[in-house]
């Protein structure tokens, strides 16, 4: 059973009209136009407006009928093309191509494979091709998954970067500590007294310095989600930090900080009090 | 001994810390070249593609890019001929676009077809065999995937299909064609089966022929620099067409991928402030953890001058050391990162996002040099206001 038409899809000149309504003979037909076109052409449900498929041509009037908000979809917004929507039969009209559209949309029966129509659909077509909305679900995100390799890739380097950074920092901040262990160590506190403290200092530092990089991350996605709504004029989440992304952060900077921090404690436990003092 | 050397030897007694920040600098070196390379190379690249055959202008249908819609430019062979009247032009051609079937056997493939006037053609390079010469009606070219796609060599026959109709299960057009050479297209993507013919025999294929339907007209022109010239008046002279320069369609090309610049910039700046945070915390703990000796070598009459260079150097000796390592490490990473970017799909397989240049790598360099400097400051600036007295008193106890 096909359930639904979708239009043909074409390229249309639209301009303000600039001639009698005289020169046209058939009923003024209606458009809905999408919000962010009614905004740039100033115009509200009533306007007239005139369409044509080539610049040099006459065209036709049209009311807009209706202003729509957009789906968000991510692979137009880049593209910032400008859509408005006609009946069928107005466009096939416009187009001078009756009985003719680019895509038809078909709703099966409760319990038929998509797949197996598909199949069946394909042996015998002659002049177009079926695919289920699966397969074209899948063609469609390519571009998606590219970026999402992408971020990933980024990310990889980002996070070997952060490594280093913070197994640099917590090296430091341990190798700061020589007179302290020192001190320690020439007042009797164990060796393994000491080492415990510096580890815990480290996994401090680093779970106070992670949970407060989880905070101006999420400053910073609500921050890129503002200037890029406002940018491309969508609705659509550019960066989305999950429970699942701060606590991998917060359990790898906990992880090296320990390492680092056990590390550089092992190293500062080892070394004589007199040479840590600075005077060995 | 040199402020070099003396850097070299205060970064040698710690080993371990001093191998961990030229690591950290090197990864955010990389990414900063990387960075880079991809806010500059996008539109760098898009614009040799579009001029590798020097072709400098395009004129499309209103309101449309090259190959963006399915809309076309009527009597399109008039439009070419007043172009070629025109004395800046050098050369004008028309190109038609279309999808077309090939048959193989009892089955039919997809394939591109290109309409072009071999006279003045710059979509492809001939790879092998011979060119279309103008008035050739029976000659076709193909790609290496079409011809992989029809089981077709130089010299074989391919029947072309056009518009099928699927009511009455038949072929509206068909013509069989002469294969005589197999090309390059220059702007198709990754395996795209594309065929060309001249204009007229793709216009019959696909019914556009009545109309003399196009989907864009390329120009060259005599001179280069004359482009933006020469397309404002072609956009005078021909006000329903739009008429674009290589630049103009750069720009607008790099509007799409503004978010791909947008991101190099802000993670180019993030690198740098990394960078920047790395070194700087070393020097600092470097510099405390030397405060006797600092503190004596002014008090032997080193002045504050000398003692600040050094710690500058320290500085810059660590970024040229993990810059270098940066360098190297930047490169092999934007050759992964591209082969990610170059699978988006539909984009032209001799397109690329990040591209070395020699002006790319200076900028880098310079800008890493700066960071370095940048970043001793702060610790040079303790080191030079150190109390000599009191410190030496306080070290001494």
């Amino acid at each position: 059973m096909i359930r639904l038409v979708r239009p043909a899809v074409a390229c249309l000149v639209l301009s303000l009209p600039s001639v009698s309504l005289s020169a046209q003979t058939t009923p003024t037909a209606s458009v809905a136009i999408e919000r962010q076109l009614a905004t740039e052409l100033g115009l509200s449900v009533g306007d007239t407006i005139r369409l044509a498929t080539a610049a040099d041509s006459l065209g036709w009037l049209f009311t807009v009928g209706a202003v729509y908000e957009p789906s968000a979809d991510p692979a137009e917004i880049a593209k910032r093309e400008r859509h408005l929507r006609l009946h069928l039969a107005d466009l096939a009209w416009l187009l001078r191509t009756p009985d003719r559209v680019d895509r038809l949309s078909i709703g099966l029966h409760p319990g038929i494979s998509a797949d197996s129509a598909v199949s069946v659909l394909n042996r015998t077509a002659y002049g177009y091709r079926v695919y289920s909305a699966e397969a074209i679900a899948s063609e469609s995100s390519q571009t998606f998954l590219v970026v999402s390799r992408f971020h990933r890739a980024i990310a990889v380097i980002t996070i070997v970067a952060s490594a280093v950074f913070l197994l640099c920092i917590m090296l430091l901040k341990v190798e700061e500590r020589r007179l302290d262990a020192a001190v320690m160590r020439f007042v009797g506190v164990r060796r393994r007294t000491i080492f415990l403290a510096l580890l815990l200092e480290a996994l401090l530092v680093a779970g106070l310095g992670s949970m407060f990089g989880a905070g101006l991350a999420y400053l910073a996605g609500a921050a890129t989600n503002a200037y890029y709504r406002r940018f491309f004029d969508t609705g659509l989440t550019f960066s989305l930090i999950t429970p699942e992304i701060v606590t991998f952060s917060l359990v790898l900077s906990l992880v090296l900080g320990a390492l680092a921090g056990g590390v550089a404690a092992w190293r500062l436990v080892q070394t004589r009090p007199v040479v840590l003092w600075g005077r060995g | 001994m040199t402020g070099l050397a003396w850097s070299w030897k205060s970064l040698g007694r710690h080993r371990i810390r001093t191998a961990l920040s030229i690591a950290g600098i090197a990864v955010s070196s990389a990414m900063l070249l990387d960075m880079v390379m991809l806010s500059g190379g996008i539109e760098q690249s898009f614009t040799e593609l579009l001029l590798a055959r020097g072709y400098q202008i395009r004129v499309t249908p209103k309101g449309t890019l090259p190959f963006d819609t399915e809309a076309t430019i009527d009597s399109i062979s008039g439009i070419v001929q007043r172009l070629r009247a025109e004395p800046a032009v050098a050369e004008a051609g028309a190109v038609l676009g279309a999808a077309l079937y090939g048959r193989k056997g009892d089955s039919l493939v997809t394939l591109f077809g290109y309409g072009i006037q071999p006279e003045a053609q710059a979509l492809y390079r001939l790879d092998s065999g011979a060119d279309l010469a103008p008035d050739d009606t029976a000659g076709l070219l193909l790609s290496s995937p079409a011809a992989r796609l029809l089981s077709a060599a130089v010299g074989d026959t391919v029947e072309l299909v056009g518009r099928l109709d699927p009511q009455v299960a038949t072929a509206a057009v068909r013509k069989r064609l002469a294969v005589r050479g197999m090309v390059d297209w220059v702007y198709d993507y990754k395996d795209q089966p594309s065929v060309g013919a001249v204009l007229t025999v793709i216009q019959g294929l696909t019914g556009r022929r009545t109309g003399d339907q196009g989907s864009l007209i390329m120009v060259k022109l005599s001179q280069d620099s004359a482009a933006a010239s020469v397309t404002a008046g072609l956009r005078r002279s021909f006000p329903r067409l739009e008429v674009n320069s290589v630049a103009d369609l750069a720009r607008q090309f790099k509007q799409r991928l503004v978010y791909f610049r947008q991101l190099s910039y802000i993670l180019g700046t993030i690198s740098l402030v990394v960078t920047v945070l790395l070194i700087a915390t070393l020097l600092t703990i470097t510099v405390n953890q030397r405060l006797a000796e600092i503190a004596t070598l002014r008090a032997i009459g080193i002045s504050r001058r000398t003692v600040v260079g050094q710690v500058v150097a320290e500085g810059v000796l660590l970024t040229l050391i993990g810059s270098a390592l940066g360098i190297a490490l930047g490169l092999i990473t934007a050759r992964y990162l591209d082969d990610i970017l170059t699978s988006f799909p539909g984009l032209p397989a001799a397109f690329s996002f990040f591209v070395p240049r020699r002006g790319t790598l200076t900028t880098a360099a310079v800008v890493l040099l700066l960071t370095g400097c940048v970043a001793g400051v702060y610790p040079g600036w303790l080191a030079a206001r150190l109390p000599i007295a009191a410190t030496l008193r306080a070290e001494a106890t």
